[in-house]
């Protein structure tokens, strides 16, 4: 198996582009320029020497969008994906009228785990197109019926004569199709046609990733690069004092110091650019050596009596004697309490979790009088340019973005800072520069998820069925979901309080953002309860989820849940697990189940205790209702890396500040799970509701698995885990 | 500063910056091959694994210094010619990959741990690999090095 294909990474035509397709759920060639010098945004190009570029319109950060694209429109297309050419597809949105960039008719952004669901319609209408195009052309050329014409391989064949074309020869040739096809509509291919869509598809850079390909953002270089190292500001919402600019221009390679200032001013509102100083030299080493030597003045003082002790203390505080920000509430839960036969109550807490975003934050920056060119990892193509602009003041129209393949995203990635930074010292300085973050940097300044302590309440009745449920949040973020989410409305008699305590932490969009954790706090809370009612947890679920058929969720994007999906997914899970079958002493199986966006997932995770403290996680087994899985090979692996994205997040998650400066700042004080402790036995299996259209997956696995995981332990140990990470708390 | 020499992938090399320097940068910068990555740069995460006369080593605490008459290999150099390393082809044929961040450093990691444990067990693996990887795909990196020991026996 040594001619794997090396067609997925990165490159640009050798020949010239002869056919340009662009993206559309109508796509027309009629506006586009036959040689690309148009305003034609290519979705398919096509070279007069036979190369097919598929310009993938999403960044991807591993969730996998490079692939699923080109199979999406290898499979209508019929084409072989591995002989397909990937490249980015440039910014196809307009500007509006304050002068930013806004998404066409195909959001360009990586998030809420909508990638697949966003290209599903136009890439397969534009390659849909495509194909129709050349089928015509063939039909001219051998003067015959278009009804007579297959497509396979790359070629049009001829059923009747046996002749074939490749597409290469028919490009000249689709301007002459019938003005009816030219004018776009064509139909793509039904569920039974589709060869790939459907089907375990590899990923298309499989060979370049392991090959050490440089394809992502740290990896670019530019003739004439200068390299950038920022010192920072290490206390939460703090400001630059003074430095010694002398003797950082002093050092080796070091060509220019450059203060970068804190964007916006306000210190009332979160920061978009962090204050710190800039040290420009000729080398990378050059100018992290000199960094990490600058002697830099801070003043700290804004958020100097905060850290995390403290702010777990407010938070206690505040579920007592806090102001409720908000609230959601329905029927009468007081009365449901007052009535109870039982009520089970708890109080649930879990910290800041970081990024730690494997590749640090990078951009290259060339900054011009009259245009500016970016190379970064980014999680949206729109919101790079955007950033460029604001940086630069340049038009929208002047910014030219080249979003490589992230090494993750979670989010962080979608921030503008490190392209703004970029590109305000490549102003400054006149020539391009390369600015590269360090762990450190990356860590210290994240935008964390938020923290959040929870009160729970429950009533019961004397049957043990679940009658009133009231929950009271206060967080440092604006955590509402779990205060929002089902059992509410499940049961009528309901209250959901939230209160936001104020600090100065950074905080930002973390993977499956609230979901990540009031997925633990409910699915956990309510397997308490139903250890109260004396049942089972998955017999409580199920009764749970019969009390209604559908319930449409308050909480973006206002999905409408069928609960009969739900009993589904619990009954097969709980089957495929061998749910409830006698487990050695100190073993113990948990489930749990959960809507993230547009996907809905359940696991059961069986555990061994090791000891008191710790414990081995030796089975997941999972079920996941993706919609149309596209590619379940992709599929799985995210509901894989979700998991071991929980286990370690509910193991060790824990971003600690003290003193106003966060002190967990690299692998060695923030711990991250190895193989040694991942589970070496997973099983996936993916639901088929009949759904035709994909839904929801990357952010989707993980919700579920930390309740899961801590229902388990309790199970093998009796310990409930109120309290995140577990290392600390078992 | 002192003149380094070593070899590179087969290439002889030579340095003489700054020798406090990690062989990381050199690597990247000087040398222009960036499949080793940077990750953490104090020696956590594995990413900038590379082999020095055929073991592992985490090349973002190794100085310059310590690198003269070493026989180096980066991920750049571990196929013969178009011929892929057998764990390469594992990771191409279980789909190891999912961000891809990781895995040059992860697949180093697995060749030199395969030349030491030939016939490794799911308790050899937990305590010969701890490259870490964001993405989680631990239970396929775990696959992969099960099926490439296989290739590698029956090679």
């Amino acid at each position: 198996m040594n001619n794997l294909s090396r067609r997925g990474f990165l490159k640009s035509a050798a020949g010239t582009t002869a056919l340009v397709i662009s993206i559309s759920t109508t796509p027309s060639i009629l506006a586009a320029d036959a040689d690309n010098s148009g305003n034609v945004t290519p979705c398919l190009r096509f070279t007069d020497d036979g190369e097919i570029f598929v310009c993938v319109p999403i960044p991807d950060m591993g969730q996998g969008m490079i692939t699923t694209a080109t199979q999406i429109i290898a499979d209508e297309l019929d084409i072989d994906p591995d002989n397909a050419n990937i490249e980015m597809m440039a910014f196809q949105g307009h500007v509006n009228a304050d002068g930013r960039a806004d998404e066409g008719p195909m959001p360009q952004g990586a998030g809420g785990s909508l990638s697949t669901m966003t290209v599903w319609g136009p890439l397969r209408h534009t390659a849909a197109y495509a194909r129709e195009l050349f089928i015509h052309a063939a039909a001219i050329e051998w003067g015959t019926s278009h009804r007579n014409l297959i497509t396979k391989d790359g070629a049009v064949y001829n059923k009747k004569s046996k002749a074939s074309l490749p597409y290469k020869d028919l490009v000249a040739g689709t301007r002459r199709a019938d003005y009816a096809v030219l004018r776009g509509n064509a139909t793509p291919k039904t569920a039974k046609e589709r060869t790939r869509v459907g089907k375990d598809q590899r990923n298309v850079q499989s060979h370049a990733i392991v090959t050490g390909e440089p394809i992502f953002g740290i990896d670019s270089d530019i003739p004439d690069m200068k390299h950038a190292v920022i010192r920072r500001c290490p206390h939460l919402n703090g400001s630059l004092v003074s430095y010694d600019r002398d003797s950082l221009l002093a050092m080796p390679g070091v060509t220019h110091v450059v203060e970068v200032a804190r964007r916006p001013d306000d210190l009332s509102r979160p920061w978009t650019v962090q204050t710190g100083v800039a040290i420009v030299a000729d080398t990378f080493w050059q100018a992290k050596k000199a960094a990490a030597a600058a002697e830099i003045q801070w003043d700290g003082s804004r958020s100097a009596d905060e850290s995390s002790t403290v702010l777990k203390a407010r938070m206690a505080d505040h579920l007592e004697n806090g102001e409720v920000a908000d609230s959601r509430q329905g029927g009468d839960v007081d009365k449901a309490m007052a009535d109870a036969d039982q009520i089970v109550e708890a109080t649930y807490y879990h910290p800041h979790w970081a990024h730690a975003c494997i590749e640090p934050h990078n951009c290259v920056a060339d900054v011009k009088e009259d245009g500016a060119e970016i190379w970064t990892s980014h999680q949206s193509i729109t919101e790079s340019i955007n950033s460029a602009a604001a940086a630069t003041g340049l038009p929208i129209h002047k910014i030219k973005s080249n979003v490589m393949r992230c090494g993750t995203g979670f989010g962080r990635k979608y921030a503008p800072d490190f392209i703004m930074e970029a590109c305000l010292l490549s102003k400054e300085v006149g020539a391009p520069v390369k600015v590269t973050w360090t762990r450190e940097d990356e860590m210290e300044q994240d935008h964390v998820n938020p923290s959040g302590m929870y009160r729970m309440r429950a009533s019961l009745d004397e049957k043990g069925t679940l009658t009133g449920w009231h929950v009271r949040t206060a967080a440092d973020g604006w955590i509402r979901n779990a205060a929002m989410e089902p059992p509410m409305g499940l049961v009528d008699n309901y209250k959901g309080e939230w209160g936001y305590i104020e600090n100065n932490v950074r905080r930002g969009p973390w993977r499956g953002p609230q979901h990540n954790t009031a997925g633990w706090v409910i699915q956990g809370f309510l397997d308490e309860v139903a250890q109260a009612a004396g049942k089972d947890p998955l017999d409580f679920l199920l009764d749970l989820y019969s009390l209604k058929e559908t319930q449409k969720l308050d909480t973006w994007p206002y999905p409408l849940l069928e609960y009969e999906r739900f009993r589904k997914m619990l009954r097969t899970v709980a089957k495929d697990a061998k749910y409830g079958r006698r487990m050695p002493d100190g073993w113990g199986q948990g489930i749990a189940i959960y809507h993230t966006f547009s996907g809905t997932c359940a696991h059961v995770v069986e555990v061994e205790m090791l000891g008191d403290k710790d414990y081995r996680v030796h089975k997941v087994t999972s079920v996941i209702d993706c919609g149309l899985a596209v590619n379940p090979l992709g599929v799985r692996a995210q509901v894989e890396g979700g998991i071991n994205d929980g286990l370690c997040a509910a193991k060790y998650g824990n971003f600690r500040f003290e003193n106003g400066v966060p002190v967990t700042n690299n692998f060695n004080t923030y711990r991250k799970m190895r193989i040694g402790e991942a589970p070496a036995d997973i099983s996936v299996r993916i639901m088929d509701f009949g759904d035709e259209d994909p839904r929801g997956t990357g952010e989707v696995a993980l919700p579920p698995l930390i309740p899961a995981l801590t229902n388990a332990i309790f199970a093998a140990s009796g310990k409930r885990i109120r309290t995140l990470p577990i290392a600390e708390n078992l | 500063m002192a003149n380094i020499t070593f070899n590179v992938n087969g290439n002889s090399r030579t340095f003489d910056g700054d020798d406090e320097m990690p062989l990381l940068w050199f690597l990247r910068e000087d040398a222009g091959l960036k499949g080793t990555k940077f990750g953490c740069g104090i020696g956590q995460c594995g990413a900038c694994t590379v082999h020095i006369d055929g073991e592992a080593i985490r090349s973002c605490s190794l100085p310059m210094s310590a690198v003269g008459g070493a026989h180096i290999t980066t991920i750049e150099g571990l196929s013969d010619g178009d011929r892929l390393h057998a764990v390469q082809e594992a990771w191409i044929e279980e789909d190891v990959a999912q961000c891809g961040y990781c895995q040059a450093g992860q697949i180093m990691a697995a060749a030199a741990f395969l030349k030491d444990v030939p016939n490794p067990t799911d308790e050899d693996i937990n305590s010969g690999i701890d490259n870490l990887c964001r993405c989680g795909s631990y239970y396929r990196i775990r696959k992969a090095i099960k099926s490439a020991a296989k290739k590698l026996q029956n090679a």
